[in-house]
């Protein structure tokens, strides 16, 4: 149903869109339905159309539906914050991160000045940082996640956390696949 | 920038083409950071991130390439969940930073209520005291009333055969009135029991 290009079916929101046939086998089909063209027209202006069909074409079936989630997402948030996009989000939940890590440590304390001492007093800081400095708070701030945009099947967490591989937990981004990649200068 | 003897941007000898004065990636993109840009242009194309560039103010652009610069980079690393992975991540870690304060935090709630009944206690142990103050009290006044009449019953004034008989007596009639008193602390004592 998806790949079919026969009179009964509308072409994908992508070839509607770019105004060309929607061919059996378009790689764009399953993932962009017709009836929410708006996603595709933010995953065009961010991406373009043909650096999405070079990075689908490089990923395995099963994979695709969550990159398209996961580009959508982003396209979504660089259309709303043409500055910061998804980086806006990641420095405000870094944020978080370190508050309530703080707060965390001052009730811990607490706990250990009334002579008590719980699992969670010793639990070991678990915060990673990102290699980027932290933006100023967006003036439009991101929602988490909506079900339209959560990825679907094992979390990326999960997915990526055992195929890390050395470095002690410091220098490990689940999100990263372990790699130790070389990125900008940020 | 521009001209003849420099050096064209990263973008510009990446696409190979010629550097112009208004280059808009020139500012940005220099050419001893060659990568910077050819992954922004992997992810994002040029004409793209050339159009985003001009809908923005000149003094937010360079934000806006660092943070798609970001964003390149985690693409390339992770090709299925690109930031969406990162953020992900980060909100899970919100999520358990929230229980784990939430569990912190009632425990302290827990402790200083548990304080709070000892101090009852105490309170409960000074009206007991008080008790016998009283009891001691009552004690001393029979002392002092048997001492102040001469009372040949002394040794017997709690006998009720010897109340009986002398109900009528004014002795007696003391007698009865201190062991009313006496009853009334006993009384007051079994309530706290």
């Amino acid at each position: 149903m998806a790949s079919s290009s026969n009179s009964y079916n509308s072409p994908c929101a992508a070839c509607k869109f770019l105004r060309r046939k929607c061919m059996p086998g378009c790689i764009f089909a399953p993932y962009f339905p017709p009836e929410e063209p708006h996603k595709f027209a933010n995953v065009h202006k961010i991406f373009g159309a043909s650096n999405v069909t070079k990075l689908l074409n490089e990923l395995l079936p099963h994979q695709r539906e969550d990159a398209v989630n996961s580009l959508a997402y982003e396209a979504e948030a660089r259309v709303r914050d043409p500055v910061y996009g998804c980086v806006g989000a990641i420095s405000y939940l870094q944020r978080q991160v370190h508050r309530l890590q703080k707060e965390l440590d001052a009730a811990n304390a607490d706990l250990a000045h009334y002579g008590l001492s719980t699992s969670a007093a010793g639990a070991p800081g678990n915060v990673v940082d990102l290699v980027f400095q932290p933006q100023p708070l967006p003036s439009q701030q991101l929602p988490p996640l909506n079900p339209v945009y959560r990825l679907s099947g094992a979390s990326p967490v999960m997915n990526q956390m055992p195929r890390g591989t050395g470095g002690s937990y410091g220098t490990f981004l689940p999100w990263n696949n372990g790699h130790d990649q070389q990125g900008g200068n940020m | 920038m521009g001209g003849p003897g420099s050096s064209p941007c990263a973008s510009c000898k990446l696409l190979r083409r010629r550097c112009a004065k208004d280059c808009i990636f020139a500012p940005y993109f220099p050419p001893d950071d060659p990568h910077k840009f050819a992954i922004v242009h992997k992810v994002f194309g040029a004409s793209n991130v050339s159009k985003m560039l001009q809908e923005l103010p000149v003094h937010q652009r360079a934000d806006a390439v660092n943070s798609l610069v970001f964003e390149a980079n985690a693409r390339v690393r992770d090709p299925v969940y690109g930031c969406v992975g990162a953020i992900s991540y980060l909100q899970n870690q919100v999520s358990q930073l929230q229980m784990q304060l939430a569990v912190a935090q009632a425990e302290i709630l827990c402790i200083q209520m548990q304080n709070e009944p000892t101090l009852q206690s105490h309170h409960q142990v000074l009206e007991l005291d008080q008790d016998h103050k009283a009891l001691l009290l009552n004690n001393n006044n029979i002392n002092n009333c048997n001492t102040n009449n001469n009372n040949n019953n002394f040794g017997y004034a709690m006998s009720s055969g010897q109340f009986n008989s002398n109900f009528a007596s004014p002795s007696s009639i003391m007698q009865m009135q201190m062991q009313m008193q006496m009853q009334d602390p006993l009384k007051q004592e079994s309530l706290w029991t």
